[in-house]
């Protein structure tokens, strides 16, 4: 009788603080998609609702044609680049996420399953790559594919992100877990390491392996500055770099057009996101990661 | 005339002789004297080279840039084919990549660069002196090229740092300028901007005695800084390039004029995270001056246009004595390669520069052109366009000051003086109202003068 009161408080305190954190999380996404649905005038004039009932402002839903319109256009294709650049992120993020994983996976496998001769050392080494910033490496790395002469190809965009040592760690926690007595039952009927690892070690790792993968679909996805640097014509770029020419020049941004092209970018991320959502929590919770 | 007196006569004859030559203005640099006869000695003909360069606009400026080297390839008789690219977002993004290809091995041929990143091009012996082939009889700017472009731009890319060798060739340029809202100016009852700095502040002050009103946008950068020294007869560096002299009384004046004005809530400080927040709020209504590129004249007049809807125009910063301007714009550097590639890279460049290309460019980005008969061409085109003509007669008047443009800094290293001017000063005075102005000046020129003799060339 006395408790009741007491926990429901505590519970209501919880709800409280949960309600407010999903709101500062959801409010930049709220600033996005409302800003692309407002003219320039609206947010010149910092109106939050410009529309009815405070206001008289119709949805601005031409935004996102403009947007669209105004980032250019393939003369060779003869589409709006929006396409081509999309075209290309969808290519460059898929083989980029298919490449982690197939990575990821076979070296935390070996490093976490197979009897190797200082494995542990060399996983330390191999964290110890995570503690040098990105921005450190990227002039390095941009000489490197001017030297390959892979300026302006695919393989620029691809082959440097192929490596995720997140990727690694993540689902080397992962297969630590799997008993070593699967392992010696598989071999018992005639399996090796490599039909090991495809048929018992990723099936039931499913929540780790897509964690990583949507991670690295978000981080390649967003990618901006290196697809800057290392092509050089709209044909090779990405949706992210494409939205830099609302930025681009000296004068001013049109917001309005900027919300409309980025909430049309972020729709693959939140529809991969929400197809994967119950397998990243789990991944993330079994693997003890706190994201 | 007596026999004796014959050797003092030609003496004296020999002496007024010397004399009067040393008198003489100096003869403009002939292509001999300038190197220009080895590139008159080189033929293009049948090279057919390709020119690959790089600049930092948006898409649909990427497009002009490559309709118009369309046509200098079908026009050239050399075979020539140029190619544009955007080789980033921002000035930074190309010195970044243009950094990595110079140690790839594969820099552009031409690439934009504000005359600080060309210095440090040219610390790495990457980019080229361009003044044989302004100098060239055969490939380089005639005597009526050079009395129509503005000189002052001319003159910005010679680099003291490296014996005043020229190290872009500009193509377009900028003033920093002052906007102003006309119609609030009348209502505090001044008919005309101020044109003297306490002016400036006094009317400033008044207008901010309104509640969520600011008199003046304090943009939080160096450039800002640079522009008020200018105004006040003062430099960011002396002339021969050896230190940096901001702590002068031009500079003094300056940034106790921001520590007042901040203390008397009479500014508004605006952040670099803000981006163009200064001309949101000055087309909101909320601000009476900004300081700001003339190259953002035209989203002014779209800003003003769909929030405020006042009346609004431009004006010099004001002045302390002779006029005197920020002048912005980055130019186009010739990176280091073969003597025919080199050429043919020049080419391009002078091809841009001609009255039709650089009115076209103006025209569409809202620079101002590098030649002064583009004038009327270019003042007919934006008042042609819709989203232009309202700010048409403001950028008309730039063409009166672009010869009083001065560079802040063309040395190697700017940037890192750049960043000392805002934090070690704008940010302090902002902060701190009892802060002394002439120790903190005094200390940061200390600290650039080092950062200056870091990046000399060795």
């Amino acid at each position: 009788m006395i408790k009741t009161p007491r926990i429901r408080l505590g519970r209501l305190l919880i709800y409280l603080v949960l309600i407010i954190g999903a709101l500062i999380s959801v409010l930049p996404f709220v600033y996005m998609i409302t800003s692309a649905l407002k003219s320039y005038g609206a947010i010149l004039t910092n109106q939050f609702w410009p529309w009815w009932p405070f206001g008289d402002e119709p949805l601005q839903w031409q935004n996102y044609a403009q947007a669209i319109n105004d980032i250019g256009f393939d003369h060779t294709w003869g589409i709006p680049l929006f396409y081509r650049y999309l075209l290309n992120s969808l290519i460059v993020t898929g083989l980029t996420v298919a490449g982690t994983l197939l990575i990821s996976i076979m070296a935390a496998y070996a490093l976490a399953l197979m009897d190797l001769p200082g494995k542990n050392a060399i996983f330390m080494l191999f964290l110890a790559t995570l503690m040098i910033p990105g921005d450190l490496t990227l002039v390095p790395k941009v000489v490197m594919v001017f030297r390959l002469g892979w300026y302006n190809t695919y393989a620029a965009l691809v082959v440097p992100w192929l490596v995720s040592v997140f990727g690694v760690f993540l689902l080397r926690q992962f297969f630590m877990q799997v008993p070593k007595d699967l392992y010696d039952a598989a071999q018992i009927d005639g399996a090796g390491h490599i039909r090991f690892m495809f048929s018992i070690v990723v099936p039931i790792s499913r929540p780790a392996i897509i964690t990583v993968a949507l991670l690295n679909f978000i981080w390649s996805w967003d990618n901006f500055r290196w697809p800057l640097l290392v092509t050089r014509d709209a044909n090779m770029r990405v949706l992210a770099v494409g939205m830099q020419q609302f930025m681009a020049g000296e004068g001013g941004t049109q917001v309005h057009l900027m919300m409309a092209f980025a909430s049309m970018v972020v729709v693959p991320v939140l529809i991969f996101y929400f197809i994967t959502q119950r397998y990243f929590t789990e991944g993330i919770a079994r693997t003890g990661i706190k994201g | 005339m007596q026999l004796r007196t014959l050797p003092r006569v030609l003496v004296l004859l020999l002496v007024l002789a010397l004399a009067l030559t040393a008198c003489q203005p100096t003869a403009p640099k002939g292509p001999d004297a300038e190197g220009g006869s080895e590139i008159d000695a080189i033929d293009l003909t049948g090279k057919n080279i390709e020119v690959v360069l790089w600049h930092n606009r948006s898409q649909s400026d990427q497009d002009l840039l490559q309709e118009m080297l369309d046509e200098f390839n079908a026009s050239n008789p050399y075979g020539i084919t140029a190619r544009a690219e955007i080789g980033g977002a921002s000035y930074n993004d190309v010195y970044n990549k243009i950094n990595a290809a110079i140690q790839g091995g594969t820099p552009p041929n031409i690439a934009v660069a504000y005359q600080n990143q060309a210095a440090l091009y040219r610390s790495q012996d990457a980019v080229i002196d361009l003044t044989p082939y302004i100098n060239s009889t055969k490939y380089g700017l005639s005597a009526e090229d050079r009395a129509d472009y503005f000189q002052a731009f001319l003159d910005s890319d010679a680099n003291p740092q490296f014996q005043g060798e020229v190290l872009g060739f500009p193509t377009q340029r900028s003033l920093e300028v002052m906007y102003y809202n006309q119609d609030w100016l009348t209502e505090l009852g001044y008919d005309a901007p101020p044109t003297t700095w306490e002016e400036f502040e006094e009317i400033a002050c008044k207008a901010a005695q309104e509640d969520d009103k600011a008199g003046w946008a304090l943009l939080h950068e160096a450039s800002n800084f640079a522009s008020q020294v200018f105004a006040r007869g003062g430099r960011i560096l002396s002339e021969d390039g050896t230190r940096y002299v901001f702590n002068e009384q031009a500079g003094q004046d300056a940034l106790a004029m921001i520590q007042r004005m901040a203390a008397n809530k009479c500014l508004v400080e605006i952040p670099v995270s803000e981006r163009y927040g200064e001309q949101n709020r000055f087309a909101n209504g909320d601000i009476l001056f900004v300081f700001a590129s003339s190259s953002g004249m035209n989203y002014y007049a779209d800003a003003v246009a769909k929030a405020g809807g006042f009346k609004w125009a431009v004006a010099p910063l004001p002045q302390s004595g002779e006029l005197h301007m920020n002048l912005y714009g980055a130019s186009m550097s010739v990176f280091k390669t073969t003597p025919e590639q080199q050429l043919a890279s020049w080419l391009v460049i002078k091809f841009l520069g001609e009255k039709e290309q650089t009115t076209r460019w103006a025209a569409k980005t809202g620079y101002l052109p590098v030649r002064a008969s583009a004038k009327d061409d270019v003042i007919a085109a934006l008042k042609a366009n819709e989203k232009w003509a309202s700010a048409a007669d403001s950028y008309a008047m730039l063409f009166d000051w672009a010869n009083a443009g001065m560079v802040e800094s063309p040395v190697a290293g700017y940037d890192g003086v750049r960043a000392l001017i805002d934090t070690d000063l704008i940010s302090k005075v902002i902060n701190d109202p009892n802060a002394d102005v002439k120790a903190l000046l005094d200390a940061a020129v200390v600290k650039a003068d080092e950062i200056l003799k870091e990046n000399a060339p060795q």
